[in-house]
């Protein structure tokens, strides 16, 4: 991943009056949040990240509404907040793992507010004949079986697999000790293997 | 579910991931994963959510980073502006408790040291010139000028009160606006 330009020119908060930057003018000073993260930087950032953060999304919410409204959400938070990673000291892959990690507690948030008060306590008919993405040939393989999964699991498959991040990665976004992710991923993968398989062979019974 | 780790499941992903599986792949570690349970699962699982990846990211629709930013640096600046006016309110909801308890220990204090004034009020119903008679009489006679201090106090205690209600009230409505 090629890093970003580091560039000098004005930051946008320094646009505003001290009082009203919302301290990012201080936190810039002190160094704890990105000093050049201005339009330019972001856009890039953003356009590098977007995508994949929106396919996370989509794929463990099986809801495309919900995820535009939760990835500029996401965005918007990460643009906010006093202890996001900086481009350039942490770099991008700290600031993207922290974007997932906004994402994944405003999804949680999501599933918590309308009834229950644990993702693992939400039906699964929730979530059923809700995913409207297109249907190519892994959707095809893909939905149906994720549909059977529940949204830890789609979350810790997704990023594994679709992200490559690794164990400790997941756990930051997570929230889950690390050394449990291993086995949580393992049973996740074992289950949706056998929903692919099964899943295959239907498809090709009927094809 | 015991696990059972396989020494090429690293392989196995990195291939996956650099997109050079199954045709890059030398073909001892493509028996391999027709044989173990756990290479074959990685195999189909990584090879699956790969292709999503790619078929989703090309269906999201993007909104302009401009405007996330701009919603960024207006809700900074609302947390900003609700920074600054939180000590005003504070303040003006002390001004206000101190002189409600003001007012109710004046008014303690006159109900103990000065009720012969309210014998005026007995005679309301009657004229307006007996009333002013009665209630100078009452004052001189029995508390002075207790009645006195009590009007200019409760007139005092109503205005200050308005002001900050008034205060209060202002700021809560400049707080709440967006």
């Amino acid at each position: 991943m090629a890093p970003i330009e580091k560039r000098t020119r004005m930051s946008w908060e320094s646009a505003l009056p001290r009082s009203l930057a919302g301290g990012a003018l201080d936190r810039s000073a002190a160094g704890t949040t990105d000093p050049a993260m201005d339009s330019d930087a972001f856009a890039v950032f953003y356009e590098r990240s977007a995508r994949p953060l929106w396919a996370y999304l989509v794929r463990v919410s099986s809801d495309p509404a919900l995820a535009d409204d939760l990835m500029q959400e996401s965005f918007v938070r990460f643009l906010c907040a006093a202890g996001a990673p900086s481009l350039y000291t942490m770099g991008e892959t700290a600031a993207r793992l922290y974007l997932f990690r906004i994402a994944t507690n405003l999804l949680r948030d999501h599933w918590r507010r309308p009834r229950a008060a644990s993702i693992e306590e939400i039906p699964e008919e929730f979530f059923a004949g809700r995913d409207s993405a297109a249907h190519s040939d892994s959707q095809i393989m893909l939905g149906p079986a994720l549909r059977r999964m529940n949204p830890r699991e789609r979350q810790l498959l997704w990023l594994a697999y679709a992200e490559g991040y690794s164990h400790r990665e997941i756990a930051k976004v997570t929230g889950l000790a690390a050394t449990s992710i291993r086995l949580l991923l393992f049973r996740a993968r074992r289950k949706i293997a056998g929903f692919l398989r099964g899943r295959a062979s239907h498809v090709g019974r009927e094809s | 579910m015991m696990r059972k780790n396989c020494p090429h499941e690293k392989e196995i992903r990195e291939l996956i991931e650099d997109g050079h599986w199954p045709l890059a792949a030398l073909p001892e570690l493509r028996a391999h994963v027709g044989e173990c349970r756990t290479c074959s699962d990685l195999a189909l699982v990584a090879g699956v959510f790969q292709n999503a990846r790619i078929e989703t990211m090309a269906a999201a629709k993007l909104a302009s980073p401009g405007v996330l930013l701009w919603r960024a640096q207006l809700r900074r600046r609302n947390a900003a502006v609700e920074r600054l006016t939180r000590p005003l309110l504070g303040a003006q909801i002390f001004a206000l408790a101190v002189t409600l308890l003001a007012g109710l220990g004046f008014m303690g204090f006159e109900a103990r040291h000065g009720l012969a004034w309210l014998n005026w009020l007995e005679q309301i119903p009657q004229s307006v010139g007996p009333l002013w008679d009665n209630l100078f009489s009452a004052s001189v006679t029995s508390s002075g000028w207790a009645w006195m201090v009590l009007v200019a106090g409760l007139a005092t205690l109503l205005l200050l009160g308005g002001v900050a209600i008034y205060k209060v009230t202002d700021g809560q409505e400049r707080i709440g606006r967006p």
